[in-house]
């Protein structure tokens, strides 16, 4: 199961490099939308954590035990599965501290109804559904590791 | 003059009415055991929640069957969507746009569903076609033939049944090519008169211009499973803003004998995400008006 | 003269999964609860025979999808939870031949998951636990299976029950020393410290807290004692818990060089309302694995890790 925000609290926590040290921090994230989703359609944004931007190209995405940069992801025609979440996984030295913290997830998707058709055919902004559904996900959460 | 024989629609559900607690509160086997307590007998499904599509296991496909044996349900509908902009660039050719639909029909088959909610590209809230539908479409046909689905656009408010591109664009491109594996899922939102309870306040619809009920007649020989849309049940079981009762009895004397599956789109499933109260109450809710509503629909039909 | 100092001890931190009960088959599976407990840093949990599923005779499949959850999520079994049944049928109580199969049956599972420690549940008579007399025979006849399958059980000390509740000393003490075992014990609930009710308990009428067991009653109790429940019922947004003398009972263990397992075990008021209104339920949903979180970090921040 997952929780119903967007932006899920199980499974945050900070990542380790092989040395043991932290190396950064992850969540997990699902969209609040009806229907999966086709990967070549999605468009990942910055990543915020208590304001502070963590640019989208830095960001790594791990769907099924599989790690993709946003821009591998424009050729995965891959059906990201519903209620399925990905792992959003930002490096930073050090990682969160221990605490609450303000996460946000910008993510978009290319809409095929109800709107004008995407007017980015390179992808660089986060989709045409942004007039129905907003393009922030945002969730406080407490962070243990 | 020969009398029409009374149609006798199914009776169904959309699983779509439950998608704001599917994954999080309710598994797949819960919703259908809980459309089995409604007396339904079919239903909606989407291509979404096939687990692994476009390539669900053998093992998905066992346990589905097994789902729609143990609870008594028969597949009604897939809805899927017609993807013209898979990629970054230029619009897919026809015939990549017609792969993406065999497979689609294909699943469909496997899955026993024989209508299709099919989603065109639209290019605004009125959903006029991306221009150029006709062309992948029609090359689709024999495939849809083969696999033994139809296709059929949803007409949602705020489109009608008088919406310019309904007759100009689908109704002319059925009567030209002469097909019976295209038509229409006709969502009872089109007939709304006023906001339901607790939809008042939201801007996203209006009814100053909806379908009139005798407007369907003319759509029934094109038309093989609807939304029976509801936002709003009354603890009476009563839908107050859908002349229900006046719809169903025409689609009956005309001998129509579809499928009607009860979608729930009301302020429940709308505000379920917003915060934790908000989506308790949906938890609790929704199930609570599909079942309301099945129960004014056994009420109409008398099974 | 100097005495010689005891070594320090070194206990594991862990979780009860009985924190998350009220929400465990509604919106969490296990598998959520453990990644939920990973992201905590706990390294080691107790579970409960009821949550196995299949319980008494989980199939292979299961018990490989509970491995695999222990491997995924570096977390050790602690504690199992189980209960010592004496009345399974109407009629008289079992005889202690029948009894000692039921227990062996749990030893044999917690072995077979891992769990060297028992919450044993004795049955008992009245509100503050005292044992149905007679449970000495059949727990003597036990230990000799408790240790084929390595399992010590532990008898809990929950409030009302105290550390000077008579049967503490008089019963169990007493089998302890008279029997030499040490496959028999004490899990010490921390609600057995706690001096005044934590928010949103002040009016719930089960429980009080004018006789409760002092921070050093525990002492004595640590060489029988290899497994506790560190009880919360609210922690606050600053990770403290203002009720129960946590620094002072830890310390207190540490310094006596106890090394078991301390398991965050989250029993306040958002869990017992949480059946109440489908509101309740909201915020049990929200609420429960916050605290549970909560908690960990002070016991992160007292212990050091």
């Amino acid at each position: 199961m997952v929780e119903f925000q967007a932006v899920q609290q199980r499974g945050f926590h900070n990542y380790y490099d092989e040395n043991g040290n932290i190396a950064g921090f992850e969540f997990k994230f699902v969209p609040r939308y009806y229907k999966g989703l086709w990967f070549t359609q999605c468009r990942f944004g910055n990543v915020e954590v208590d304001g502070e931007v963590y640019d989208r190209d830095c960001i790594s995405i791990i769907y099924d035990g599989i790690a993709y940069s946003r821009e591998e992801l424009f050729d995965l025609k891959r059906y990201w599965q519903f209620r399925t979440p990905i792992v959003v996984r930002v490096p930073k030295k050090g990682g969160l501290s221990v605490g609450y913290h303000d996460v946000v997830m910008n993510f978009g998707w290319v809409l095929n109804y109800n709107g004008a058709l995407e007017k980015e055919k390179d992808g660089s902004g986060l989709g045409n559904m942004a007039h129905m559904f907003g393009t922030k996900n945002e969730r406080r959460m407490l962070l243990c590791r | 003059m020969t009398e029409i024989k009374k149609g006798h629609p199914s009776r169904g559900i959309s699983v779509y009415s439950y998608q704001a607690l599917l994954g999080r509160t309710m598994t797949l086997d819960d919703v259908f055991e809980e459309m089995h307590d409604t007396g339904a007998t079919c239903f909606e499904f989407l291509t979404s929640y096939i687990e692994g599509y476009p390539n669900p296991s053998p093992k998905w496909v066992d346990h589905y069957w097994m789902l729609c044996e143990k609870y008594h349900m028969q597949p009604a509908e897939l809805g899927h969507w017609c993807e013209t902009h898979l990629h970054r660039g230029p619009k897919m050719s026809d015939e990549e746009i017609v792969e993406e639909l065999k497979q689609d029909f294909r699943l469909a088959n496997l899955l026993g569903f024989k209508s299709l909610r099919t989603k065109i590209t639209c290019t605004n809230v009125l959903c006029d076609p991306e221009p150029g539908w006709q062309s992948y479409i029609e090359k689709a046909l024999p495939y849809a033939e083969k696999y033994d689905v139809r296709m059929q656009n949803e007409v949602h408010l705020p489109t009608t049944l008088h919406t310019p591109h309904i007759r100009e664009e689908y109704l002319d491109f059925i009567r030209r090519t002469g097909t019976d594996r295209f038509g229409f899922n006709i969502d009872f939102g089109t007939f709304q008169t006023r906001a339901a309870k607790g939809m008042e306040d939201n801007p996203m619809f209006h009814f100053d211009d909806v379908s009139k009920p005798e407007e369907i007649v003319e759509f029934l020989p094109y038309c093989w499973t609807c939304h029976t849309k509801f936002t709003y049940m009354d603890e009476n079981c009563e839908e107050t803003t859908i002349p229900y009762r006046q719809i169903i009895k025409l689609m009956i004397d005309n001998g129509w004998s579809g499928n009607l599956v009860s979608e729930y789109e009301g302020v429940l499933a709308y505000n379920s995400d917003k915060n934790i109260q908000e989506f308790a109450k949906a938890m609790v809710g929704i199930p609570e008006q599909v079942r309301r509503h099945q129960i004014m629909m056994k009420n109409i039909l008398g099974y």
